[in-house]
């Protein structure tokens, strides 16, 4: 799933930092054989700096509610370790007419939290909110090119598109919500969003605005109950803080920034209570310019932009050498990535050309760059509580200074700056990052249908070229077909420069070593976590007796 | 005893002033000049305060940053002196619902934990060093205003004020030119004492990230900008957190030398 990243909510490796998030991949859990006597019980406290905003999964957009909701909700699909489709929901799928029909065969047996058995009906009630207009969705452009949805008996349902479309069977992972919870409601204010009924390995117990969020093990689970017992959110908006509670004990999981990562946890203390990972982090984070504003409609004003500002500073300074440049919108371990389109060399000679022929120059010697006797000065606002942003804006900041660009830099709290200013599109620059699925379409951040309210072209990019390409690169089920969309998407946005593309950080998730069970895996850490177990001798927390 | 504090208080404050008025001078980098190469560097001869994360000179950071500390105390006290002083003798002079409307316009505002008012407006308004010195000022008037009427209340029944009546002297001479400068003592002691909690103030503000902006650095922020690195670096900490304690001894020793 695309979503909004803050920058630190990311825990369980596979979805990264605070982004948004493009469909696909909630939480996969992994079956696996558990032969060996593991413990059960015991809780597994997160913190992570922002609260969720909705637990309807199909709502929610930010990593906080999309982690929540992939412990409470399964998809009909998820991908393994290898990043590989298999069967959740769906025991298995048929794809025919050449990919403008998929089949799936529902497991059964499953049932929801409340006890109510789950079947195809719930899968349909899912699809059609997220094809409701009135329903407030990122996600619903993968299922408009659906044609019909049909439920052919409890345990099968028939999807036909209107052309092939690639994504199809991945966008399915989306979570399937019950519907004889939410059929009279309004999805978008239902009492639901604050207390959900999944078929997942977790079910939701309490949620304490910006505080915690507690959910504990399904014992009906259909894979098998978790050994975990308890599942708790802790939402501590201060990276700082949230380091100083892995000190105390106060959480048990969380992400570090890449300071503390390289120069705070080498000690003792840590090496024998804590396990550090470095995995990719399938994210990437930009400076996103709001097209609509007359001061960004030039490309070459962009480009120099992109010019003026040293990438390897950023990286060097602000996550301390542990990430990637980024060239583009695709994470270089993708197979969408085009690997001919060269990062720009830092120059600020190019810049200033690039400006002056756009018509900014310093005509008054003042030291910034005029058009019309206009400034040329913007506001980046970036989220709360992730210095590691900050910096990077500060870093931002000092390079457009030295190319005579006044950049005022604004801070703003997580929710708000959703709410507020990304959704209502009341920004200038943002600094951002996104966290991007396994599977390459990006057709809801880029694609010149997505600029309403809530959706994720918040920064108004429209190309026609563009969005033909986004359309090819869903309906051929070809990779290199695909590969060839992709490509030339990466050239054009690249060209383009409607983001400029700061860099890839690393993920650098932290985890108490009392937890076993943990195997880093192409896809990350979390794909297993129904199997993180902890021995009996070694548990923190009592097991609170269910109801 | 008293003296000795006033003179320590205002020697410090004085050097404090005229090291940020002088920063340019003394500053051997420039504040807001980033070198990432030499990222939280520990203190030494070339930078006598160390680094930050984005390999700034502290020592260059904090001089300029005890200009936005010491303005923003400052004026926003200034402010606070202003506006308590003309509240207070409107109300005090003129007693009667004039001074209920004050007076109960004062409680009201003494009913908002300052602090948090500070904080609701802040994130409704630009976090700008203006803003802030706006709205510290306008939230802090109260105890001059009361201190102002009381003084007046007191002045106005003594003899040369009748005196001046008699002679026919407007209400606005008799406020300007008698009742203000009659006043005036009490209300320095206390601007003075409040220059301390506004620079506090405005550390606290910074440090939560709704104080002055980045680049500009103040006490505060560079402060809270500390917090990442308090294993590794602790003259991020310690330098920014003396110069605040420091600074607002000082401005206590001066009140409370001024007070005798």
């Amino acid at each position: 799933m695309t979503k909004c990243n803050d920058g630190q909510t990311d825990t369980m490796g596979l979805k990264t930092q605070n982004n948004l998030r493009l469909p696909l991949l909630m939480a996969a859990f992994l079956f696996s054989g558990y032969a060996l006597a593991q413990d059960y019980g015991d809780a597994l406290v997160v913190g992570t700096i922002s609260d969720a905003r909705t637990l309807v999964p199909i709502s929610a957009s930010d990593s906080a509610s999309a982690d929540i909701c992939g412990m409470i909700f399964n998809g009909l699909v998820k991908y393994d370790k290898d990043i590989n489709l298999i069967g959740d929901l769906a025991e298995s799928w048929e794809i025919q007419d050449g990919g403008l029909t998929i089949v799936f065969h529902l497991r059964k047996g499953v049932r929801w939290q409340d006890n109510t058995p789950f079947t195809a009906y719930d899968v349909e009630f899912t699809y059609q909110k997220l094809i409701d207009p009135s329903v407030r969705t990122p996600y619903s452009g993968d299922f408009k090119k659906v044609k019909s949805f049909e439920a052919i008996d409890d345990w099968t349902v028939k999807v036909i598109y209107t052309e092939p479309f690639s994504p199809g069977l991945a966008s399915w992972g989306m979570p399937i919500m019950p519907k004889h919870l939410l059929e009279k409601q309004d999805l978008n204010t239902a009492s639901f969003s604050r207390n959900p009924v999944g078929t997942g390995p977790y079910k939701f117990k309490k949620w304490h605005t910006q505080e915690k969020i507690e959910l504990v093990s399904n014992k009906g689970y259909f894979e098998r109950e978790p050994f975990i017992s308890r599942y708790i959110y802790r939402v501590i908006p201060d990276e700082d803080t949230l380091f100083q509670e892995l000190q105390t004990f106060g959480i048990d999981e969380s992400m570090l920034t890449s300071l503390q990562y390289t120069r705070q946890t080498q000690t003792k203390f840590f090496e024998e209570n804590y396990r550090k990972f470095r995995l990719d982090s399938f994210s990437y984070v930009y400076l996103g310019y709001n097209l609509n504003l007359p001061l960004f409609k030039d490309k070459r004003v962009r480009q120099a932009l992109n010019y003026a500002v040293d990438k390897n500073k950023l990286i060097k300074g602000v996550l301390m050498g542990m990430g990637k440049t980024c060239a583009g919108p695709f994470v270089p371990e993708s197979w969408a990535y085009n690997k001919d389109v060269i990062p720009t060399e830092f120059s600020r000679a190019k810049a200033k050309e690039l400006l002056s022929e756009a018509g900014w120059s310093d005509h008054n010697n003042d030291g910034w760059i005029e058009k019309e006797g206009k400034k040329f000065e913007f506001t980046i606002i970036t989220n709360q509580g992730n210095l590691e942003r900050q910096r990077a804006a500060e870093i931002i900041q000092a390079e457009l200074k030295n190319a005579g660009i006044k950049v005022n830099i604004k801070i703003v709290e997580w929710s708000a700056f959703l709410s507020e200013f990304i959704d209502k599109r009341h920004f200038e620059a943002v600094l951002l990052g996104w966290s991007l699925g396994r599977e390459p379409d990006c057709y809801d951040i880029w694609h010149s249908s997505k600029t309403k309210e809530g959706e994720f072209n918040f920064i108004g990019y429209v190309n026609t070229e563009v969005d033909k390409l986004l359309e090819e690169g869903r309906k051929t089920f070809d990779q290199k077909e695909r590969q060839k969309a992709y490509h030339q998407i990466h050239k054009i946005l690249y060209e383009e420069q409607p983001y400029m593309f700061l860099y890839v950080p690393d993920a650098l998730p932290v985890i108490s070593s009392r937890v076993n069970g943990i195997t880093p895996a192409p896809i990350g850490i979390g794909y297993n976590f129904i199997d993180w177990w902890v021995v009996k001798s070694r548990q923190r927390y009592k097991t609170v007796m269910q109801n | 005893m008293l003296k000795k504090q006033l003179v320590i208080g205002v020697s410090i404050v004085l050097i404090l002033v005229l090291s940020s008025i002088f920063a340019p001078l003394l500053a051997r980098y420039n504040p807001n000049n980033i070198n990432i190469d030499d990222a939280l560097l520990s203190p030494s001869a070339n930078h006598f305060f160390g680094t930050d994360q984005l390999g700034r000179d502290l020592f260059s950071r904090m001089l300029y940053g005890a200009r936005v500390s010491l303005a923003v105390g400052i004026i926003a006290v200034g402010i606070a002196a202003l506006v308590g002083l003309a509240l207070g003798c409107i109300a005090g002079f003129f007693g009667r619902w004039v001074d209920t409307l004050i007076m109960r316009f004062l409680d009201i505002m003494l009913c908002f934990p300052v602090f948090f008012l500070i904080l609701a407006v802040i994130s409704i308004l630009e976090p700008s060093v203006f803003n802030i010195m706006l709205v510290i000022g306008l939230t802090g008037w109260m105890s001059t205003a009361r201190l102002v009427r009381a003084e007046v209340l007191s002045l106005k029944e003594r003899e040369f004020i009748l005196a001046a009546r008699a002679i026919g002297a407007s209400n606005s001479r008799i406020i300007i030119k008698h009742l203000i400068p009659n006043a005036l003592g009490p209300v320095i002691v206390n601007a003075v004492l409040s220059v301390a909690g506004a620079i506090l103030l405005e550390s606290a503000l910074s440090f939560l990230g709704l104080g002055i902006q980045p680049p500009t650095a103040s006490w505060g922020n560079i402060l809270a900008e500390s917090k990442s690195s308090l294993g590794i670096a602790w003259w991020m900490s310690v330098f920014p957190g003396l110069a605040i304690l420091i600074t607002v001894l000082s401005f206590n020793m001066i009140g409370e030398g001024l007070r005798e």
